[in-house]
């Protein structure tokens, strides 16, 4: 049967090739050579550059989040800087110092424990939220999600016991798996390439069961659900029942993320989720890909990496300059700038994102050597 | 066949269907597609199936020598019932589905039918419609429910599970019943009724014996006589041409039961560009008409690609001419430049071009039924595809000559197979062939059948023919459509049709001058790629007469015109021509079921058309 097949990818003999997710030979390959790149990278690359991809990989779980509510189930959600948050904290007071006095901690540094527990408080609140999306929907959604994250601002910076208050934060969460320490430098391995390949697992996890869900019954109740939730209510969807998924799933994703973005860094600051936070996100799923995973993962990539590069920008030009502190633009504002015009110029001449280009590249070759 | 008389084994299509399914019950005999997959049956499964339809006609009081019908797509039922009743020594006759009631009436009178395999609602509707003229036809088995099924209270109409229920039936209560039937099978038994489609008068229906099939069976499968080497389990085809027609039975019932080739059915002929693409055969035969239309497909596609595909596709097609061209002068056979050029063109462009359109897999291919233009078998050749022309006809169980892999001569329909006798008549050119696939007659005509077979067991084909270099055959024409011209020549209209037809842009071209004093023809347009030309050249047209009446698409066509005359002598050049207004459709009369023009059935319906290219004085 195997040689009947071989060379003949679209003779489906069975619903589970049509539906698998690797379903030609070209795309197994393409991923077993990505893989392998991955997981050699961190023997090649400078220590700086392997936490900022390490970073890029957790930012890309929170992207598959955000892309799970607003991109497949299309309810526009502002507030995702709330719910990474959430996740962040309750990691790092989970694995935090029971014995400190100016902090609450439990000691849990086992982090399957602290990950899931994250996920599930941020999923929760997610859950708790849900029901606003069912009765609001476009804009008001969106104002409404905005008003999450002063309320999480506000509760972050005024409950010191638990954030260590404005300026000050306190330690993040302590990675730590039968014994091994993922956030120091060990004998074999140093922090950065432990934590890379760490975050490189965990992306793959969570890609995989959010490309899993995305395919199955739930996926396509979302989609029918952001393609027109009238129609879809009269099409047998329990419209309010997908919502409150989508944003649980949403926001699991998101505490998730959250819970490990510090962990590079090793310190969170209260302040830190704000709007920009958001917009950052919203930035990663439009320049990627709106409904896509692979699209959010390479948004995630394209978003974190380009601090690295404008950071680079003053030794070109001049007239920028590399701290706030001397006058004329600055390296952060180049940023904020960028943002802004990839947003505006993604939306305008490339909906489908990076992921639309690579769709459009494909079918190009595909199609050879015809046109379609 | 003289050698095997009843009692020793002569192997039908049921017996081979039967002994595969006791050799390999497990391996994969035919594919559907339903539903979005590709349904698979075994050998096992399609010889239990096929079983109990044979006990379902036992149960239904069927005789040996009695008609069973079928008036279906290609798919499943079709095979079945077809070996179930040849199991039974019931003969087949096929329907196409695209025959219209007044021909339906006909055939199922003509041959006395008693059971009809109908697929649908449209085809009940047919039979039922003439119902009251039938008086031999006891029963209709409908495929679909569909529109039927609590609907229609006719009381010979039967489902098609019921019918097999009836079958399960029998082989409880008789379960030897249908093994006793294939013990009696004698050589000249009928196996199947194989109407003509009829150029000129009603259709005539073949008798097609056992002896006749078991010798295609032998000559065409079992030795190769087409393909080399022999086709085999590991080959697969896609059935797509109506299986009534001999030369689809050939690729698909025969090369199943005969060499174990996997099957696959298309879901319709507008899908079969998509199905050969999922499919991928590795063997495929195809009328000219298809040949044709996957070529102008090609070209059309190129053409209409961004820059960079239009020039490197475009590029590597005019490479692919001179292969071609090469492979031509040599038989079929690489020389060295050419096995290089196309290996670098496979590369780059022919095998994506090939996996595109289906064809990557095909290890042989070949073309029949009808005359094909060269260029269009070139083009084939070109692109890397082992294409032959091959020449049979219903009358001789489709064995007469093939074009044998790697002594190719294109422009002849190839060498005789090694059981045939064939000559060309002295005095008429006609082809004459024995051999012991010579039809039984035609049914109930023995008037008919005097006229085709000699006493001394020539069949006389009615095409002229010549040979060249003493062992291909060449086709000039079918002798009752010759051309001679009111100056006394003889012209074979087909090769100066074909190389119209060979431009993508001519669908049909009749080419008219019998005692005429010059020639003309009337020429049907393409409706895609010439729609396609017109929307390039912002030509804004309604309907087909409209697009075909536009002064600039008669340029376009004058332009292929002009082309063609080059090539051809003087008288042999059509002097004038105009556009039909219409498609031609078979439910008009104007196409045969194989989509044949009917000559005189096109020059009567235009013959206005026809008489102002004479009037007045055009040179």
């Amino acid at each position: 049967m195997s040689s009947t097949r071989l060379g003949r990818p679209q003779l489906y003999l069975s619903y589970a090739q049509d539906m698998a997710l690797l379903n030609t030979p070209a795309k197994r390959w393409w991923t077993l050579v990505l893989a392998l790149v991955a997981v050699l990278l961190p023997f090649m690359l400078e220590d700086d550059l392997l936490a900022v991809l390490a970073t890029a990989f957790v930012a890309a779980i929170g992207a598959i989040g955000l892309n799970l509510v607003t991109g497949y189930a299309g309810q526009v959600s502002l507030g995702h800087a709330f719910f990474l948050g959430l996740g962040a904290y309750t990691a790092a007071t989970l694995s935090g110092d029971p014995d400190s006095t100016r902090l609450i901690g439990f000691g849990i540094t086992s982090f399957p424990i602290w990950l899931l527990a994250s996920g599930l408080v941020a999923g929760l609140a997610g859950l708790i939220v849900a029901p606003l999306a069912a009765r609001l929907r476009g804009l008001y959604l969106a104002v409404v999600t905005l008003g999450l994250v002063f309320i999480g601002e506000h509760l972050f910076k005024h409950w010191g016991d638990l954030t260590g208050g404005v300026g000050v934060g306190r330690p993040a969460a302590v990675p730590e798996l039968f014994g091994i320490q993922f956030a120091v430098d060990g004998e074999f391995f140093t922090k950065a390439q432990k934590l890379y390949l760490l975050m490189f697992v965990l992306l793959v996890i969570f890609g995989v069961l959010a490309r899993n869900l995305v395919r199955s019954r739930i996926g396509r109740a979302l989609a029918a659900v952001r393609d027109r939730d009238l129609a879809a209510e009269v099409i047998g969807v329990d419209v309010t029942r997908y919502k409150m998924i989508a944003f649980a799933v949403s926001s699991f994703y998101a505490g998730v993320a959250g819970a490990l973005l510090y962990v590079m860094i090793g310190f969170v600051e209260p302040g830190s989720f704000n709007l920009a936070l958001s917009v950052q996100y919203i930035a990663m799923i439009l320049v990627g890909g709106v409904a896509t995973i692979s699209g959010s993962v390479l948004g995630a990539l394209f978003i974190t990496l380009l601090p690295r590069v404008t950071r680079e920008l003053p030794a070109v030009l001049p007239f920028i300059s590399s701290s706030s502190t001397s006058g004329g633009i600055t390296v952060f504002q180049v940023e904020t700038i960028l943002y802004g015009l990839l947003i505006i110029g993604f939306l305008i001449f490339e909906p489908r994102g990076l992921f639309g280009i690579w769709i459009r590249i494909r079918t190009y070759w595909k199609s050879w050597p015809f046109s379609h | 066949m003289s050698t095997v008389t009843a009692g020793v084994r002569l192997s039908t299509i049921a017996a081979r269907v039967r002994d595969r399914a006791t050799a390999t019950p497990d391996v994969i005999a035919l594919r559907e597609k339903d539903l979005g997959l590709w349904q698979q049956v075994s050998w096992s499964q399609y010889w239990q199936t096929a079983e109990l339809v044979g006990h379902a006609l036992l149960a239904l009081g069927m005789e040996a020598g009695d008609r069973v019908a079928i008036h279906s797509e290609n798919r499943r039922e079709w095979l079945y019932t077809d070996v179930g009743a040849v199991a039974v020594r019931a003969v087949t006759v096929g329907l196409y589905p695209t025959n219209p009631v007044a021909e339906v009436a006909y055939l199922l009178r003509h041959s006395g039918t008693r059971v009809l395999i109908a697929e649908d609602q449209e085809q009940v509707d047919k039979a039922l419609a003439v119902a009251d003229e039938l008086p031999d036809l006891e029963h209709i088995v409908y495929l679909e429910p569909r529109g039927i099924r609590h609907r229609y209270d006719d009381p010979r109409l039967l489902a098609w599970p019921d019918f097999l229920a009836l079958g399960k039936e029998h082989l409880e209560v008789h379960p030897d019943a249908v093994d006793e039937r294939m013990r009696q099978v004698r050589p000249d038994d009928v196996a199947t009724l194989v109407y003509t489609s009829g150029t000129t008068g009603p259709p005539k229906g073949v008798m097609l014996t056992v002896a006749n099939v078991d010798f295609a069976i032998q000559e065409l499968v079992e030795r190769g006589g087409f393909t080399a080497p022999p086709p085999s389990s590991k080959d697969s085809v896609l059935s797509y041409l109506p299986l009534c027609h001999v030369a689809e039975r050939v690729f698909s019932c025969w090369f199943g039961a005969g060499a174990g080739v996997c099957v696959h059915f298309a879901e319709s002929i507008e899908t079969v560009a998509p199905n050969l693409h999922e499919v991928q055969p590795t063997i495929l035969f195809g009328v000219p008409r298809i040949w044709e239309k996957i070529a102008a497909g090609v070209q059309i596609r190129i053409a209409s690609a961004g820059p960079l595909k239009r020039r490197v596709g475009g590029y590597w097609l005019r490479r692919a001419d001179w292969i071609g061209d090469t492979l031509a002068a040599n038989g079929g056979r690489h020389t060295a430049s050419s096995r290089l050029v196309h290996a670098i063109g496979y590369v780059v462009c022919y095998r994506a071009l090939l996996d595109r359109i289906g064809l990557r897999k095909v290890r042989y291919a070949a073309s029949g039924a009808a005359p094909i233009a060269p260029e269009v078998l070139r083009f084939f050749m070109g692109l890397g595809l082992p294409m032959h022309e091959v020449y049979g006809m219903t009358e001789n169980t489709a064995v007469a000559t093939a074009n044998r892999p790697g002594r190719v001569k294109v422009g002849t329909v190839g060498e005789r197979h090694e059981g045939v006798e064939l000559r060309i008549d002295e005095t008429t050119g006609e082809i004459l062939t024995r051999h012991p696939g010579t039809f039984a007659g035609y049914w109930q005509d023995p008037e008919a059948t005097e006229r085709m077979i000699d006493p001394d067991g020539w069949l006389h084909t009615g095409d002229v023919g010549e040979w060249v270099d003493g062992t291909h055959l060449r086709i000039t024409d079918r002798m009752k459509d010759l051309i001679i011209t009111a100056g006394g020549k003889n012209i074979a209209p087909s090769e100066i049709e074909n190389a119209l037809k060979a431009s993508p842009y001519v669908k049909e071209a009749v080419v008219i001058g019998d005692r005429r004093k010059y020639l003309s023809a009337l020429i049907g347009i393409e409706p895609d790629t010439v729609g396609h030309w017109a929307q390039l050249h912002r030509l804004p047209y309604s309907t087909y007469r409209d697009l075909s009446s536009k002064a600039e698409v008669v340029a376009l066509v004058q332009g292929v015109v002009d082309e063609v005359n080059e090539r051809f002598a003087t008288v042999e050049q059509v002097k004038t021509f105009r556009l039909l207004p219409k498609l031609l459709e078979h439910e008009d009369g104007e196409l045969t079921a194989t989509q044949k023009v009917k000559r005189s059935a096109v020059t009567n319906a235009f013959a206005d058309l026809v008489e102002s290219m004479y009037r007045g004085g055009v040179r």
